[in-house]
């Protein structure tokens, strides 16, 4: 096959045309597309994963090859991983770790009841093909902040703070950095070579750690994250990333003093969970409306929209005839008819018999 | 006719919770295996059409046109019946994959498919055999029961309905755009226009697949164009009778019942699932048969539940039986040649006003 006839995306532009108005079905074209190498598709971004090395004990580090339809990411910020699991297409978070053009690296951690992760990193193997989502996230390296900046991760927070820091690094960053990663066990500890190279390079960047779970080896701090651990610090930017608690502790600590720069954070598990149908307020968001409302976990989100002026499509108004089923893009709802629970980002819910169970979003 | 016991609303309460049960208990054991199977029926219409595209390219040699017509007819009845139409169902939405979600799958027919999910999954699976409020009895052109206001339009009926077989495709697709409203100065042109211009985008463009470019790729590699074009002609007319007569023998068998519009005041959901099941008439046949069907050889479980994959409805209807028959309720059910005769028959009688 001649090179130069695949050395651009331009080839597939006619068949984009055709799909978008109708002429072809996306679905048939993937098909072929699929059949003829395994990452090629249309429009939709898929990549081939290149290599595999383990980066802490739980943790693997994935280096991939996305095909054209990639649409550029910074490293930092995340994207969806999709799989599949008894039938249901799931997605998962992945922060990026390094970004040159369609070569991306990121790291999986297992999880504890993370049947997702786990089944990632026992099954995937160089030259697997997966799915990826559009990449997200606003963390970036502070701009104001000759005077330092604090990096604090929890966990597989590291990932995001590590790829920004390599970044900043490679940019010729020069101001204070001073990284603190907690983990639970010292083999948590993740990227400990790379980060060791890094600050043998940058005589600005100090990294230490936090074992929480067990005692910790030499130079390695012990315990929760507390104000000792932050005493007489330059670092007046923060960027934190970790789960919920441990990103709401970072925020007060660092806030607890006078600091010029600014806090960015994280969060990557989600608030704890609400009682279901408990009466309390959510905030809703319509994200084609482009409107966004304080709701209710009582009525469904018809009602909910209808109530804010919105004039979503809909038919039986019970449940039966799928005309007002819109995508789920973020948060967790109620079967208003079962009590089954759905959290999956881009999952096709009824609005007429979904209530929210936290703050959602959804595309209507 | 039919010998139901009427239901007390506590009984009735009692039947829709058995069905709902029935219904949670199927949702909550969806899995792999209901993924695997529609993946599969795609890959059967792909196989199958590009097979009967490639033989179609042989010419008129007898074995190959036939072979070729028959393997294309059965790819559009398949994607037409088991994929299409119950992916439009939203019967895989749980899957999450956006290549099967009911709001935007789009089918191989020239009804588009934002039509059918509202005139079919809306208006008719909501309103079921309300006579008014269900267009889908008689499609406005055939008067089907004696509930029906006789008009004189009906008593060429026979050919009404000849000519809605041949060309159901369009009929379906016609259906949304209320020419027959139109006509009575009901709606106004202003409303039927961007219907019918969508209408008619659909209908070009399926035309110009199957009408157009492939014979013209015929032409191109030295086949024989016509014998394309004839080819892909008797393949969608094979599918329109199939389908016209599998939907046909849903709601218009002998003993299917019709409803006066005011049972919809108050429904209950127990009310609701008891005129899907009285409305509705299975077929009965082995496994090929049904998914040949679409599984709309099992329209009772498809009625009581239109959501849940229909692979499902097999087995979901030995317990519908049971449920029908503890709450007194007939369950129409017969062999596809007995079933359609009572529907030809009801197209014969009711053509004259004095049949109720």
């Amino acid at each position: 096959m001649p090179s130069f006839v695949f050395s651009s995306a331009g080839w597939l532009q006619p068949l984009r045309l055709l799909v978008a108005h109708g002429w072809l079905r996306e679905a048939g074209v993937d098909a072929w597309l699929g059949a003829l190498r395994a990452d090629w598709r249309l429009n939709r971004t898929f990549a081939r994963v290149h290599s595999l090395r383990w980066v802490a004990a739980d943790m693997l580090a994935l280096r991939l090859k996305a095909n054209r339809n990639w649409p550029g990411a910074r490293p930092g910020q995340a994207v969806l991983v999709y799989g599949e699991r008894d039938g249901v297409r799931l997605a998962r978070c992945y922060s990026l770790t390094a970004v040159r053009g369609r070569v991306l690296e990121l790291a999986i951690k297992r999880q504890p009841g993370g049947r997702f992760a786990d089944k990632l990193i026992d099954t995937l193997l160089p030259g697997d093909v997966l799915e990826l989502g559009a990449p997200s996230g606003e963390l970036e390296w502070p701009r104001d902040a000759d005077s330092g900046v604090l990096l604090l991760a929890a966990g597989s927070g590291i990932t995001a703070l590590y790829g920004l820091l390599r970044e900043a690094l490679a940019k010729g960053c020069k101001q204070p950095v001073w990284l603190l990663h907690s983990v639970r066990r010292r083999e948590q500890r993740a990227f400990v070579p790379e980060l060791q190279a890094l600050m043998a390079r940058h005589p600005n960047l100090r990294v230490q750690w936090l074992i929480t779970g067990e005692p910790a080896g030499e130079g390695e701090l012990h315990g929760r994250l507390g104000a000792e651990h932050l005493r007489d610090l330059p670092a007046h930017s923060l960027l934190a990333c970790g789960p919920h608690g441990f990103v709401q502790k970072a925020l007060s600590l660092w806030s607890a003093e006078p600091r010029a720069g600014t806090a960015q954070w994280e969060a990557f598990s989600p608030p704890p969970a609400q009682v279901a149908g408990a009466g309390q307020a959510v905030r809703l968001e319509f994200a084609r409306s482009g409107l966004r409302a304080e709701g209710d976990d009582q009525r469904s989100l018809l009602e909910q929209a209808e109530a804010r002026g919105l004039k979503p499509k809909h038919g039986c108004r019970q449940g039966i005839c799928t005309e007002c089923t819109c995508q789920l893009l973020e948060g967790r709802v109620r079967d208003l008819r079962s009590g089954r629970e759905t959290s999956e980002p881009g999952q096709p819910i009824r609005i007429c018999v979904s209530a929210p169970l936290s703050d959602v979003r959804i595309d209507l | 006719m039919r010998t139901d016991r009427e239901l007390t609303p506590a009984e009735l309460d009692a039947f829709g919770a058995e069905l709902d049960a029935l219904r949670e208990r199927t949702l909550a054991d969806l899995g792999a295996a209901d993924a695997r199977y529609i993946r599969r029926v795609r890959a059967a219409v792909r196989l199958c059409c590009t097979a009967g595209r490639v033989l179609l390219m042989f010419g008129w040699f007898p074995p190959t046109w036939l072979l070729g017509t028959l393997l294309l007819g059965l790819g559009k009845i398949l994607e037409n019946m088991e994929l299409g139409h119950n992916v439009m169902h939203g019967q895989y939405d749980w899957m999450n994959d956006p290549e099967l979600n009911g709001q935007r799958y789009e089918w191989d027919i020239v009804g588009p498919a934002d039509f059918w999910r509202h005139t079919h999954n809306h208006l008719h699976h909501t309103y079921t055999n309300v006579i008014g409020r269900d267009d889908d009895i008689g499609y406005g052109l055939l008067r089907l029961f004696p509930e029906q206001r006789w008009k004189p339009f009906y008593r060429r009926q026979v050919l009404w309905a000849t000519l809605q077989a041949l060309l159901f495709q369009y009929a379906v697709a016609v259906q949304h755009v209320k020419l027959d409203k139109y006509f009575k100065g009901r709606i106004s042109k202003d409303e039927v226009r961007p219907l019918q211009r969508q209408m008619n985008g659909k209908i070009v463009r399926q035309w110009a697949k199957d009408y157009l470019f492939f014979p013209l790729l015929a032409l191109l590699i030295g086949a024989n164009a016509l014998a394309v074009l004839t080819g892909n002609l008797v393949a969608n007319l094979l599918r329109n009778l199939w389908t016209f007569a599998v939907i046909f023998c849903g709601h218009f068998t002998e003993k299917a019942a019709v409803f006066p519009a005011e049972v919809l005041e108050n429904e209950s959901r127990g009310h609701w699932y008891l005129r899907q099941l009285r409305g509705s008439s299975n077929l009965e046949g082995g496994p090929l048969f049904h998914i040949l069907t679409g599984n709309l050889s099992h329209q009772i479980e498809h009625h009581l539940y239109p959501d849940i994959p229909a692979r499902r409805y097999a087995e979901m209807a030995r317990e519908v039986r049971q449920i029908a028959a503890r709450y007194g309720q007939e369950y129409n059910t017969g062999r596809m040649s007995r079933q359609i005769a009572t529907v030809f028959r009801r197209i014969w009688v009711y053509r004259k006003p004095q049949a109720v």
